[in-house]
């Protein structure tokens, strides 16, 4: 049975990794695009993707683009196989209630 | 780590919204965007065509297509500033080439059959957009192949069945049309 995965359940963590799960597997998304699309702030962001990361979640891709600094952050694919055993889990709770 | 079914339905929920939010802002903010913009350009080009004199029209024409062009361009900078693809960066650059090839092909086609009315020519260029739009659709997104087989059924029904009304009908139906899908993908996709 798929198990509940603590560090993507937090609320911001959560909405982040749906996010990146929700581009293909080639693709990876601006910082600033991101923290707009799920509303938190630069710190707030900055914090919870550095959890991701440490983890082997997400890939953060910094480099420089017309000399100005951006960060592009990406789902791994370890946390693709995370994410997705912890929907199953979260699924598998919803049906043991019904 | 244990929650209840509650806390479980809400995750739920804020994962389905949050992939809602993200596939309409990123995955696919492209593909209604443009297809509003061309759809507009439709629209008032074919809405031109049918109640302006040739030479107004053609020359309308001309402002609304370099307008969506510049539109597009923009759009597609703004686009790609949020999202980067690790596809190889030659896709992108094949497809533009695969578009002036098409260009250039219909122009060349048009330059042999010559002389044209103003209709023929128009169903020429609807054509040749079609096939480009069916290929782009057979690469990157199948459903989109529907619409662009829908449209150039509905563009080929009023040039035979409906000459009269044919630019009208292109409007409304291709332009609206366009307009429409683009509305539906952004707002209930």
């Amino acid at each position: 049975m798929a198990e509940l995965n603590e560090i993507i359940h937090q609320p911001v963590r959560l909405r982040i990794m749906a996010a990146l799960m929700a581009l293909s597997p080639a693709d990876e998304v601006d910082f600033n695009y991101l923290r707009d699309l799920l509303d938190v702030t630069d710190g707030n962001l900055g914090a919870h993707l550095r959890k991701l990361e440490e983890a082997g979640y997400i890939t953060v891709n910094k480099l420089f683009i017309e000399r100005k600094p951006r960060t592009f952050i990406s789902a791994s694919a370890k946390g693709r196989r995370a994410f997705k055993e912890h929907v199953a889990a979260l699924e598998s709770i919803l049906k043991s209630k019904k | 780590m244990n929650i209840t079914p509650t806390e479980a339905e809400e995750a739920l929920k804020a994962i389905q919204v949050i992939t809602k939010k993200t596939r309409r802002a990123i995955s696919s903010s492209g593909a209604y965007t443009f297809l509003i913009v061309w759809g507009v350009v439709w629209l008032l080009g074919f809405l031109n065509s049918q109640f302006l004199p040739v030479e107004i029209a053609g020359n309308v024409w001309i402002v609304l297509d370099i307008l969506g062009g510049i539109l597009s361009v923009i759009l597609g900078v703004r686009i790609s500033r949020g999202v980067r693809s690790f596809a190889p960066p030659t896709s992108g650059k094949r497809i533009a080439i695969f578009w002036l090839l098409l260009f250039f092909y219909c122009f060349a086609t048009i330059s042999i059959v010559w002389p044209l009315d103003t209709k023929q020519m128009a169903m020429f260029i609807i054509l040749f957009v079609m096939v480009g739009w069916i290929a782009m659709g057979l690469l990157l997104s199948l459903a989109s192949v529907w619409w662009g087989l829908s449209l150039t059924a509905l563009a080929l029904f009023g040039y035979f069945l409906l000459p009269g009304i044919f630019y009208l009908w292109m409007s409304i139906l291709g332009g609206g049309g366009m307009v429409t899908l683009g509305l539906y993908i952004r707002y209930r996709w």
